[in-house]
């Protein structure tokens, strides 16, 4: 085990390196400097542009200021960002949770919501029941993400109303909530981001969960469950879902990756204050050290989301253990 | 469905309010406890007025600092008869060269100590040093020193008398504090923590930054100039101009400063809460023809060196059809290069014509004819066609440029358009990389924006076109040389008529700005140059109270 997460920390190590380096080369090579555009017919003076350059180090050649960036990306320095005038770190704290917490969110409605959609189409395979989800699942699995969140913003957030359209709580009326209350309120602004991004992968989970039960269920411990007279519901969630469980796990080191990407458009499409938003900002303003930094935190954030995975499935599946 | 609506809003209302522990209604008594919830496309980037860039820091920065002085309503920018007290009280010019600023004895920064000389001169200094790279530092550039004579005097001194001395000395700086700053290092100052969390001396005192939503300030009750009219200004950041506007639509904000595109401007008209109010722009939109040649910049253009096609292709725009199309007729089409903010507009002033028959002629009088019968002019077997750079990141441009195109087509021009993202497009036409680019410009009250972009000095910056008349160079620095409004006024004429009978560009028009902003508002109004200078005065009538407008500390 300590050899199998040796070799898998040494691969992702390798990962975040060829991350760091490709981004560090992509936005430089982007033609236009971070400091020529202010807004809408705004534009800097260059040699107030060139000032700045002086004043970040962009002047130096490229290979200086690669090496100049790796040294500091080794000693937990992401360098300082041009658009907001504070360390890359600073914003990163802020940003970084709440994005956990929204792909935490999406990663529940995602497995709950497959999970039970999978096992109700299973129980009844080819009725209409099943047809219908499959339907719904199928037309789910090919909706973007950013336009499911658009269309969620403006039925439940424009026209009805129920939710709130942005934002991770009220700026006006959080400050003189209860502690309870701004539990709430935070709860409340979750939902809609969540949903949006945890429901194209509910579709991928529900096809998955439901292939798994309809294979379980032909084994022959499931006609044993049924001969010794339990009920329907407790054969179903007892003893076949539990079982059907394990290809799903799998589909959690796959998930993380894709809800981080995902994160990107919902938390742009809900102002979202996240990493992905941060990121998005940053490369419209060219903000090289965000942009850097926001790949490299994602990277390590995705191979540690599949190392835990793939430890995760060691754990629930005993077989691969006696293989390893 | 409209009852499990209503039983849902009905729910959440009671939840909120017993979860609430809000301040009990009436503790804020008469006009002033509004709440305005400013809803933006993008987030502020510092709150230190010298390193603000983006359009959302320098807006809320307008509400924390002050000026010495403003320019009056009509944003006339020579002499100084017209401006309007801020942090000085009076001021003299002792001779055409030294100006002396009396500073109010009531003015104070937001942690109690009194605006003070010291501050004023330090401020200057900031902004005249090149590690901060303020933008307004050119704008400095001929006030030779500043100096405290005591607490409440300042002494200005130039290096020549001109016509915007005054204006150059008490508009562009923001004063900031020295007692906070003084001992921050240069290098440092625009990543200090006060840049996040400043002291200013504005109607508005800074409350909290909460990063990637939203910035809070409240009311300075005992602000010298007056009590502000709102007692609480919530910016909420959005990630795009989408969500900011559902936000607006959806009642959880009551401002948008600039609405964008005319869908946007219709679904806020439709709303019963909004109202659209507009204002001028400070921008004006133009298409610039590059005199060199691209590929080898020694050489001439060979289509825009010469004058007469470029009278001919601006004859051939119908610019009211394109303001129509593009803004849905929100704007002007301008008569120079110049927008209604400047106070040398005139909206008689005569406009090139659409006379797409006259730029034929013109054109078959320098040779261009369809030879070939393929719909394109010709002359010597080259067509009459060149590139046009427009920037993915502006909707009017793009779709203006779609009907120059199709307008240019019907007289045998051809328009191949070359959209670029806004950074690598504002590179290539830095670098003269086209045959024709559609710019914007603005952001600025005083007419020596004109010269800015259509000087033969701009060559080096914002003439991307390469564009040099000297004529026009000596008119521009005479008017900005003038001391008296009227010779100002008539030298600018003189310079825009020169400029425009050149046909450097194709002015297509300037819009007018559409802001959304919430009905129960009054007293609202909004300035070209800083649309929330003014927002301190604005006021909610009790009457007419929200639901946020009783939410206070």
């Amino acid at each position: 085990m300590a050899r199998f997460v040796a070799v898998r920390i040494a691969q992702a190590a390798a990962i975040v390196f060829l991350v760091a380096t490709l981004t560090f080369v992509l936005i430089h090579l982007a033609p236009g400097s971070p400091f020529m555009a202010g807004g809408e017919g705004l534009v800097v003076p260059p040699e107030i542009v060139e000032q700045q350059e002086r004043n970040f180090g962009l002047d130096q050649p490229l290979p200086v200021q690669y090496l100049r960036y790796l040294s500091n990306v080794v000693r937990g320095d992401f360098g300082y960002s041009f658009a907001a005038h504070r360390p890359v770190r600073e914003a990163f704290l802020e940003r970084v949770p709440n994005t956990l917490l929204l792909a935490g969110a999406a990663l529940i409605v995602m497995f709950l919501v497959g999970t039970l959609v999978g096992a109700l189409q299973s129980a009844r395979p080819a009725s209409k029941t099943d047809d219908v989800l499959s339907l719904v699942t199928l037309g789910l699995y090919s909706t973007p993400v950013f336009w499911l969140g658009l269309m969620l913003l403006l039925v439940f957030g424009e026209s009805l109303q129920w939710f709130p359209v942005g934002g991770t709580h009220d700026a006006v009326v959080y400050p003189y909530l209860t502690a309870l209350g701004k539990v709430g309120n935070r709860l409340h602004h979750l939902v809609l981001p969540a949903v949006a991004l945890g429901l194209v992968g509910a579709a991928v989970t529900a096809r998955y969960q439901r292939a798994a039960m309809l294979e379980v269920i032909r084994q022959d411990f499931m006609r044993t469950a049924k001969a010794k007279g339990l009920t329907e519901r407790i054969v179903l969630f007892r003893h076949a879902l539990r079982n059907a469980l394990l290809p799903t796990v799998t589909l959690f080191g796959l998930a993380f990756p894709v809800l981080l990407s995902g994160a990107v458009l919902v938390e742009s499409v809900f102002a979202w204050p996240g990493l992905g938003r941060l990121a998005v900002d940053a490369v419209h303003q060219r903000d090289y050290a965000v942009v850097t930094g926001a790949a490299i935190v994602t990277a390590v954030m995705v191979v540690l989301g599949s190392l835990l995975a793939d430890l995760l499935y060691r754990v629930v599946d005993p077989r691969t253990r006696e293989a390893a | 469905m409209k009852t499990l609506s209503t039983m849902l809003r009905l729910s959440a209302g009671t939840l909120l309010v017993t979860l609430a522990g809000c301040e009990p209604a009436g503790t804020c008594s008469g006009d002033w406890c509004g709440t305005v919830v400013v809803s933006a496309a993008a987030e502020a980037d510092v709150l230190l007025p010298p390193a603000s860039r983006q359009d959302v820091g320098i807006a809320i920065g307008d509400l924390l600092f002050l000026k010495l002085a403003d320019v009056g309503p009509d944003l006339r920018t020579v002499g100084n008869a017209a401006f309007v007290p801020q942090l000085a009280e009076s001021w003299e010019f002792t001779d055409p060269l030294t100006l002396v600023l009396t500073l109010r004895s009531d003015a104070r920064w937001h942690d109690g100590t009194p605006v003070t000389a010291s501050d004023v001169t330090f401020t200057f200094d900031v902004y005249r040093d090149t590690l901060m790279a303020a933008r307004e530092r050119q704008r400095l550039d001929r006030i030779v020193s500043m100096a405290a004579r005591d607490d409440r005097t300042v002494v200005v001194r130039y290096s020549r008398a001109y016509a915007e001395q005054f204006f150059d000395a008490v508009y562009h700086m923001r004063i900031i504090p020295r007692h906070v700053l003084d001992s921050v290092p240069r290098d440092r100052l625009a990543g200090h923590a006060f840049g996040r969390q400043p002291i200013g001396n504005g109607p508005f005192r800074f409350v909290q930054w909460r990063t990637g939503e939203s910035i809070e300030l409240e009311a300075d009750s005992t602000f010298f100039l007056g009590r502000p009219g709102l007692r609480r200004i919530v910016w909420r950041f959005s990630a795009d101009m989408n969500t900011a506007l559902t936000q607006l639509l959806a009642d959880e904000a009551d401002v948008i400063n600039f609405l964008g595109g005319p869908d946007n401007v219709r679904r806020v008209e439709e709303a019963d809460h909004l109202s659209v109010r507009e204002y001028p722009s400070s921008v004006y939109f133009y298409v610039a023809f590059n005199f060199r040649d691209p590929s080898d910049p020694s050489r001439p253009h060979p289509l825009f060196a010469d004058r007469e096609v470029r009278r001919a292709v601006t004859l051939a725009v119908d610019r009211p059809t394109v303001l129509q199309a593009v803004l849905g007729g929100r704007g002007y089409v301008p008569p120079g290069p110049m927008s209604p903010a400047l106070w040398i507009w005139d909206d008689e002033r005569p406009r090139v014509p659409f006379d797409s028959a006259e730029a034929r002629r013109i054109l078959a009088r320098r040779g261009w004819m369809d030879s070939d019968g393929d719909g394109t002019l010709d002359r010597g077997g080259e067509p009459l066609a060149f590139e046009l750079l427009v920037t993915t990141s502006s909707a009017p441009r793009r779709q203006a440029a779609q009907i120059i195109q199709e307008q240019l087509r019907r007289i045998g021009i051809s328009v191949r358009i070359t959209e670029l993202e806004f950074n690598t497009f504002l590179s290539q036409a830095a670098n003269r990389q086209f045959d024709a680019v559609f710019g914007a410009y603005g952001g600025e009250i005083s007419p020596a924006s004109v010269g800015e972009v259509w000087s033969t000095a701009a060559r080096e910056t914002f003439n991307y076109g390469q564009y040099s008349n000297p004529t026009v160079d000596r008119l521009i620095r005479n008017a900005m040389n003038a001391t008296d409004v009227q010779s100002a006024e008539g030298l600018w004429d003189q310079a825009i008529t020169a400029i425009v009978e050149d046909a450097p560009a194709i002015w297509m028009f300037t819009p007018t700005t559409a802001a959304g902003v919430h009905r129960r508002f009054d007293g609202v109004s909004l300035r070209p140059d800083q649309w929330a200078a003014t927002l301190w005065s604005w006021r909610v009538p009790p009457d007419r109270y929200h639901e946020r407008d009783r939410f206070a500390r």
